[in-house]
C-alpha cells in the first residue's frame, strides 16, 4: 500500500461486491429454483431460497429427457476436441518457429486468420462442407477437367460422397480449426533461450528427439492451460453442434438443455425442471474451472499475448 | 548445416506435422468461406438441385430487402451496446480487484465462473428470471402492469440479451485487464505518489493508458464476439422476437439458410457479415492500433 485509501478501498469493496452478486446471483437463483416443485413456482413464482425437490427435479432430468446421453456427447466432443486441438496446435507450432521454411510466415498467417472468422458466422456453408467432405474434391476435379477425363475413360465422373453430419467427428472437425492454440505455443516457444536448441543440438538431439525429449516437458503448463480452455469452449458450444447433429442421440447436452423450453410464450414452463436441467449441464465445467481455475486464468492470459 | 544454427532445416517433416492442422482449417475454413462468396453469385436450389450464375442478383436482392437493413442495424446496435459495457464493466472491476483488499480474492476467483456456463444454458436462466410472470421482475410487473415485458416489448428484450451477453463475457475480459494491471510496475505508482497523484488521479492518469495494449485487444475480440455469440442467446432468451426485434444478422442467416432454405440469401448475407467483420477488425488495427504505445 502506498498510501492509506480508505474511500478508494471502500469504493473498491462495493464495486467487487457488486459484481458477484451480479455473477452469482442468476446462479443462485438457478439452484433455488431448481430445488422446488412445480406446483411452488406456479403459487410463488421465482424461488428466493431452496427447497427440497431437488432430487426429483435431477430425477426427471436423468428419465424423462434425453441429457443423460447428450452429457456423454458433450463429453467425448469437449474431450477429444481439447485432446485434437492441443496435438495439432502443438505440431505446427513447433514446425512454423523451430524449422527453417520458407513459408512459415504464411502458414502462421493463414492458421490465425481462423481466430477471426469464427465457425457461427460461417455455419451455412460449412454445413454444406460437413454434409460432404469430398465436395471441394469433387469440384477440383470438375474445375480442371480431371472429370471430363475420367468419365471419358470409365463411362462415369467421379463423385465421392461423405457426409460428416450427426457424427461425433463432424460435430468436433471444424470446431478443431481455429488457431489460438497454435498461437499460444508458438508464443511460447519464442520465449525459450536459444541456447537450449543449441545445447540440444550439440548434443546430437535430431528434431523428433528434441521435440519429445525437450520441448514437450517444457510445454506441460501450455498443454494444461490449453486443455482447460479448449474443453470449456467445446463443451459450451451451441450452433455448431445444433445444426451438424440431427437426432437428440447425437446432440450435445447445452443444445439438449436449450431444447427444452418450450418454443411459444403460452403457459409457465416447468421452469424448476428445466433450471436442475441448467445445473447439471453446467456442473462439469463449473467443477473443471474450480479444480483448474490456475490453468485456466493462464490460458486466457497466454492466449492473448 | 552448422551446429550454430538455431533452426532445424529438414525439408519434408515440417511439412508433415503442419499437413493435419492444415488440412482441417483448409477444409472446414477455407473451403466454407470461399464457398460463401461462390454461392453469392449463384442461385443455389436446395437439396442439390443444381446452381445458376446470377452476378449480382442476390446482392440486389438482399440489399433492398428491408429486414436485412433492419437486422443489420440491430447487430450494430448490439455490437455497439454490448461490447462496451462487456469491457466497461470488467474494467470497473479489474481496477478494483487489483487494490489489495480483502474482497479481491474470492472476487478474482467468482469472477471467472461465467467461463464454465454456455452462453445458451445462460440463456435459459435469464429466460427464466426475467420471465414476465415469474421472474424477480413479476412483482413489479403486479403493482404496475405490463411495465415488464419482453415477450412484447423489443427494448425488454434487448436489454435481457445485452444483460446476458455482459454476464458470459466477464470471465475472459477480467481476467486480461487484471493482468494487464498487474503487470505494470509498483515502482510507477510509487513514482506518481511521490509527484502527489492521488489513488484516483493514479487510476486515470497511470494505470489507464498503461493498459491501453488490453483495452486495445478486448474491444477489438468483444466486436467480433458480439456480433457472433449472441446466437445461443438469442435462440433461448427471444427467439428473434418480438416482431424481429431482437433479430440480429447471424440469427436472421440462421433461420433463412435452415428453415426457409434460401441459401443463396443466406451465403450472400454471410459473405457480407464476414466482409464487414473483417474490415471493422482491420480497421480498429489501423485507427486504435497505432496509437497505443506498446513500450513499458
Amino acid at each position: 500500500m502506498i498510501e492509506n485509501a480508505r474511500s478508494l478501498n471502500i469504493a473498491a469493496s462495493v464495486i467487487l461486491l457488486a459484481g458477484m452478486l451480479y455473477i452469482l446471483g442468476p446462479l443462485y437463483l438457478t439452484l433455488a429454483t431448481a430445488s422446488q416443485s412445480y406446483e411452488f413456482l406456479l403459487r410463488n413464482g421465482l424461488a428466493w431460497y431452496p427447497g427440497d425437490q431437488f432430487f426429483n427435479n435431477a430425477a426427471r432430468i436423468f428419465t424423462e429427457t434425453r441429457i443423460p446421453i447428450q452429457m456423454l456427447n458433450s463429453l467425448a466432443v469437449a474431450f477429444s476436441l481439447a485432446i485434437a486441438t492441443c496435438i495439432l496446435s502443438f505440431l505446427s507450432a513447433y514446425a512454423i518457429v523451430y524449422f527453417r521454411i520458407r513459408w512459415a510466415g504464411v502458414a502462421f498467417a493463414l492458421i490465425l486468420a481462423t481466430i477471426m472468422l469464427p465457425v457461427d458466422i460461417r455455419v451455412i456453408t460449412t454445413y454444406q462442407v460437413a454434409s460432404n467432405v469430398f465436395s471441394p474434391v469433387n469440384a477440383l476435379l470438375d474445375v480442371t477437367g480431371l472429370n471430363g477425363l475420367i468419365a471419358k475413360a470409365f463411362g462415369a465422373p467421379v463423385q465421392l460422397e461423405l457426409s460428416v453430419l450427426n457424427t461425433h467427428f463432424g460435430l468436433i472437425a471444424p470446431l478443431v480449426a481455429h488457431g489460438t492454440g497454435t498461437f499460444l505455443f508458438r508464443q511460447f516457444f519464442l520465449t525459450l533461450p536459444k541456447d537450449l536448441f543449441k545445447a540440444a543440438r550439440m548434443d546430437g538431439a535430431g528434431p523428433v528427439r528434441f521435440m519429445f525429449d525437450i520441448l514437450l516437458p517444457l510445454s506441460r503448463t501450455s498443454f494444461a492451460a490449453l486443455f482447460v480452455l479448449t474443453f470449456l469452449s467445446g463443451w459450451i458450444q451451441y450452433l455448431w453442434p445444433l445444426v451438424a447433429s440431427s437426432t437428440p442421440d447425437m446432440q450435445t447436452a447445452v443444445v439438449g438443455l436449450a431444447r427444452l423450453l418450450p418454443d411459444s410464450d403460452g403457459e409457465v414452463p416447468d421452469f424448476p425442471m428445466i433450471m436442475a436441467g441448467a445445473v447439471i449441464v453446467s456442473l462439469v465445467p463449473l467443477l473443471m474451472i474450480a479444480l483448474l481455475q490456475r490453468y485456466l486464468v493462464q490460458g486466457l492470459v497466454l492466449s492473448e499475448k | 548445416m552448422t551446429s550454430e544454427s538455431t533452426l532445424f532445416s529438414n525439408r519434408w517433416l515440417p511439412v508433415l506435422l503442419v499437413a493435419p492442422f492444415m488440412l482441417l482449417i483448409v477444409l472446414f475454413f477455407y473451403v466454407p468461406i470461399f464457398q460463401a462468396f461462390y454461392w453469392s453469385f449463384f442461385l443455389e436450389q436446395p437439396f442439390g438441385g443444381g446452381s445458376m450464375f446470377v452476378g449480382l442478383d442476390n446482392f440486389a436482392r438482399v440489399l433492398s430487402d428491408r429486414e436485412f437493413w433492419q437486422a443489420g442495424g440491430r447487430t450494430l446496435v448490439f455490437m455497439v451496446t454490448a461490447s462496451s459495457l462487456a469491457v466497461l464493466i470488467p474494467l470497473i472491476l479489474a481496477v478494483a480487484a487489483d487494490r489489495k483488499i480483502r474482497l479481491s480474492l474470492p472476487a478474482r476467483n467468482v469472477l471467472v465462473w461465467p467461463k464454465g456456463v454456455a452462453g445458451a444454458s445462460i440463456g435459459v436462466v435469464f429466460a427464466f428470471v426475467f420471465n414476465p410472470f415469474v421472474g424477480i421482475l413479476a412483482p413489479l410487473n403486479k403493482a404496475f402492469p405490463g411495465i415488464w415485458a419482453p415477450g412484447i416489448d423489443g427494448t425488454d428484450a434487448f436489454i435481457t440479451l445485452i444483460a446476458a451477453h455482459v454476464w458470459s463475457g466477464i470471465p475472459f475480459n477480467f481476467v486480461i485487464l487484471l493482468a494487464g494491471l498487474q503487470s505494470i510496475p509498483r515502482t510507477m505508482q510509487q513514482a506518481a505518489a511521490m509527484d502527489g497523484a492521488g489513488p484516483w488521479r493514479r487510476i486515470f492518469d497511470v494505470q489507464l493508458p498503461l493498459i491501453m495494449p488490453q483495452l486495445f485487444l478486448t474491444l477489438v475480440l468483444e466486436f467480433t464476439e458480439s456480433v457472433t455469440s449472441a446466437f445461443a442467446l438469442i435462440d433461448t432468451i427471444t427467439h428473434g422476437g418480438p416482431g424481429g426485434a431482437t433479430t440480429l444478422l447471424v440469427y436472421k442467416i440462421y433461420k433463412d439458410g435452415f428453415s426457409g432454405y434460401d441459401l443463396s440469401g443466406a451465403a450472400t448475407q454471410t459473405a457480407i457479415l464476414m466482409v464487414f467483420v473483417i474490415l471493422l477488425t482491420a480497421a480498429q488495427f489501423v485507427f486504435l492500433g497505432r496509437r497505443i504505445n506498446y513500450e513499458r
